[in-house]
């Protein structure tokens, strides 16, 4: 059978469109429905009692404060470490194997190894008991440290999610032609000047890519703050999971999936638009 | 519908009953394989996670059904769809579940709406069972249900807490629980432990996940006020929450990022915690001779702590009592109960079974869990059943601990506010507030 090739784009897309219709377009409009009607009615009380509770400002806050905070520190970690192993040394596959193993590691497991790393009795305290740098631990856990617990989240993250913008960045930068540096290096460009003028704008759409999935992913981020600051520190995802699994709130927590939806598809947009990556082969 | 049909309809029920009568009667037909095969459906609340029912279905049932010769399909499901399966099949008279299995509070609605048969006339032999247990279960003089498997809330002591007693308290005190070991002492003890160690000793589960809420609803607000929500916002609990906020001073601070205290504990962050004894099993069973479970302690208005019942009840109409009835027989000898004890730490409800426990961690556990229960200030608590709304009220006693203990607010205030929406739950629910 032929098909006509006009429609061929649209025949090879509808397997991806069904499955999207299904997996999150049904969901989405069951929770639309649950979040905006009352005895079948539509309402906005649902809405208004969310935005009455100040949990859900908490949680809107830190959410967005935690990507704000770990996002960009994670994409500019990446950069460096790939820049620094793009190149031949003795130990080269090791390392990038070293610097990738976090991303086995689930976000639940990641957040006990730091927890227990970081307790009073842990791993950091003693070593900074021991070198005498402190003489009381340092308490990271607990309502009270908030601001320590911020600081702990930041710190799993790092450790457990640069990896994966490493392995983009590192893949973009690998496929960077080594023509153009070295064609710069002849007209006396310098190292700074060849990393601002053609690698970081080659590297642009690996960037975007990565920027895209991070913050996507920060929107959710659920599981290393449920272990390691509780309700301490509110943030969406475990809003609406509490809303649901303790106080059976299905209204709320629908709504709490659609804060979440929304941001990320705002936040998704936001970057296409602004970051337009020079595809340059490309470009018509 | 013809007549032919209904006269077939009623050939085939009478045709079925005599089958099944026979296979019930029949004392000399021991074999299973020559009568019919009865296949009873048990519906649990109880046991649901995957290991746990696995260990019914595979050790439990196997068993029973080699002993008996009796199927049973275990049906794990939640309290809601229990009740609405229960309402419906109890209403149209069309009886499909023999067997019941949950808890004190919701087999007690289930009994107030007429949906359970009244088992008072039926005997076990060779077992007696605790008497509080016994007590519960006899509603409006009828018994509505079997005691099956209880569970707690203790306190766990790392032995090397005791050297750091305060004055006039004993060890032997708070093994006993004795008059002496009272809620002052704790904060007493737990001020001695922080200036001793240089840190805080004290652990309570306060995590999102963690049963803080139960601690407050079921053993402090009854020992302080003498009710677990009557009193919510009374001048009594005004003073309980002073009180705790006094103790969080003593009380390791990452108490709000965690769930369960056996990890905390085996760790060494804390030297006494509370939590649900299922919690802190681990702890127990990694170091049986660092720990000891010790009754809590009391205040004001006696010793307040709830106890946790799971009963086996039949409905009414049930298609096969008998079958059910040698199943309930099954579940509360005392083998199978300490079977329980060791798979999924829940306690048995028969004094033989814990006479029958070997030494060793679980002998501390059913220890600590007995001086509780024999203690005679007690004041039992048992978990409201809210349903769906159980939630809210769980949720009203934490916002008070967040707002009072961990935000600083005026206790006054913050009981005034939410004590009314407590006792609402009540009246929603139709209930007397506890």
């Amino acid at each position: 059978m032929r098909v006509k090739s006009s429609y061929l784009p649209y025949f090879l897309i509808l397997p991806a469109f069904a499955y999207l219709l299904f997996f999150v377009g049904y969901p989405l409009v069951q929770a639309l429905y649950i979040a905006f009607t009352q005895n079948g009615q539509f309402s906005l009380a649902t809405v208004r009692k969310t935005f009455a509770d100040p949990y859900f400002w908490e949680a809107l806050k830190y959410t967005l404060a935690l990507a704000g905070v770990i996002v960009p520190t994670q994409v500019g970690l990446a950069i460096i470490l790939a820049l620094a192993v793009n190149r031949a040394f003795k130990g080269k596959d090791l390392t990038i194997y070293a610097l990738t193993i976090p991303l086995t590691i689930s976000d639940v497991a990641a957040g006990l190894i730091w927890y227990s790393m970081l307790s009073p009795s842990g791993f950091l305290n003693k070593l900074l008991l021991n070198i005498g740098l402190i003489h009381q631990p340092i308490y990271f856990f607990g309502y009270q440290y908030r601001h320590m617990e911020f600081l702990a989240i930041v710190l799993a993250e790092l450790w457990r999610a640069t990896s994966i913008v490493f392995v983009i960045i590192l893949a973009g930068l690998q496929m960077i032609s080594n023509e153009y540096l070295e064609a710069a290096e002849v007209f006396g460009a310098d190292y700074w000047t060849r990393l601002r003028k053609i690698v970081i704008p080659l590297l642009k759409p690996s960037i975007q890519s990565a920027l895209i999935i991070r913050t996507l992913f920060a929107m959710q981020i659920f599981g290393i703050v449920w272990i390691l600051a509780g309700r301490d520190i509110p943030i969406l995802a475990g809003e609406g999971f509490y809303r649901l699994t303790e106080l059976k709130e299905y209204d709320v927590a629908s709504i709490y999936a659609l804060v979440i939806a929304g941001l990320s598809i705002l936040l998704g947009a936001l970057y296409i638009k602004f970051m337009k990556a020079e595809y340059l082969e490309v470009r018509r | 519908m013809n007549r032919k049909v209904r006269l077939a309809g009623v050939l085939v029920l009478v045709l079925l009953g005599a089958i099944v009568s026979g296979c019930i009667g029949g004392e000399e037909t021991t074999s299973p394989t020559t009568t019919e095969q009865v296949t009873i459906s048990w519906l649990s609340t109880q046991l649901n996670p995957p290991e746990e029912r696995a260990f019914v279905q595979e050790q439990l049932l196997k068993e029973f059904k080699d002993q008996y010769g009796i199927d049973v399909n275990f049906v794990p499901i939640s309290y809601a769809d229990l009740a609405t399966r229960l309402e419906a099949e109890e209403k149209t008279g069309k009886v499909t579940i023999d067997l019941i299995a949950d808890l004190h509070g919701g087999l007690d609605f289930f009994a107030s709406k007429g949906w359970l048969e009244d088992l008072s006339g039926k005997t076990l032999e060779g077992r007696t069972f605790i008497s509080t247990f016994e007590k519960y279960a006899t509603i409006d003089g009828k018994k509505i249900y079997i005691p099956w498997m209880s569970a707690t809330y203790v306190m766990v002591v790392n032995k090397k807490a005791f050297d750091y007693l305060p004055a006039g308290l004993t060890q032997e005190d708070v093994m006993k629980g004795t008059e002496k070991w009272t809620y002052d002492a704790l904060l007493e003890w737990a001020k001695n432990l922080k200036e001793a160690t240089g840190q805080p000793q004290l652990g309570f589960p306060a995590g999102p996940k963690g049963l803080l809420h139960r601690f407050l609803h079921g053993y402090i607000y009854p020992s302080f006020t003498g009710y677990q929500a009557k009193n919510f916002d009374s001048p009594e609990a005004v003073e309980m929450w002073k009180y705790l906020r006094e103790l969080w001073q003593y009380v390791n601070p990452a108490s709000t990022t965690w769930d369960a205290m056996g990890e905390p504990l085996l760790r060494g962050e804390v030297m006494i915690a509370w939590d649900h004894t299922a919690r802190i099993k681990n702890a127990i069973e990694t170091n049986p001779d660092q720990f000891v479970v010790v009754p809590v302690p009391r205040g004001p208005k006696g010793r307040g702590f709830i106890l946790v019942v799971a009963g086996l009840a039949i409905p009414k109409n049930a298609p096969h009592p008998e079958e059910a009835w040698k199943l309930i027989d099954y579940l509360t000898k005392p083998e199978t109960q300490v079977k329980i004890l060791e798979k999924v730490g829940f306690f048995p409800t028969v004094q033989e079974a814990t006479g029958a426990i070997p030494s060793g961690p679980l002998k501390i556990l059913a220890e600590g869990v007995a001086a509780q229960s024999a203690t005679p200030d007690a004041v039992v608590a048992m978990i409201p059943n809210l349903g769906e709304k159980g939630g809210q009220f769980t949720d009203a006693y934490r916002t008070a601990f967040q707002r009072i203990v961990l935000k600083g607010e005026d206790p006054e205030t913050v009981v005034k506010e939410l004590g009314p929406q407590v006792k609402q739950l009540f009246q929603e629910m139709g209930q007397e507030i506890p």
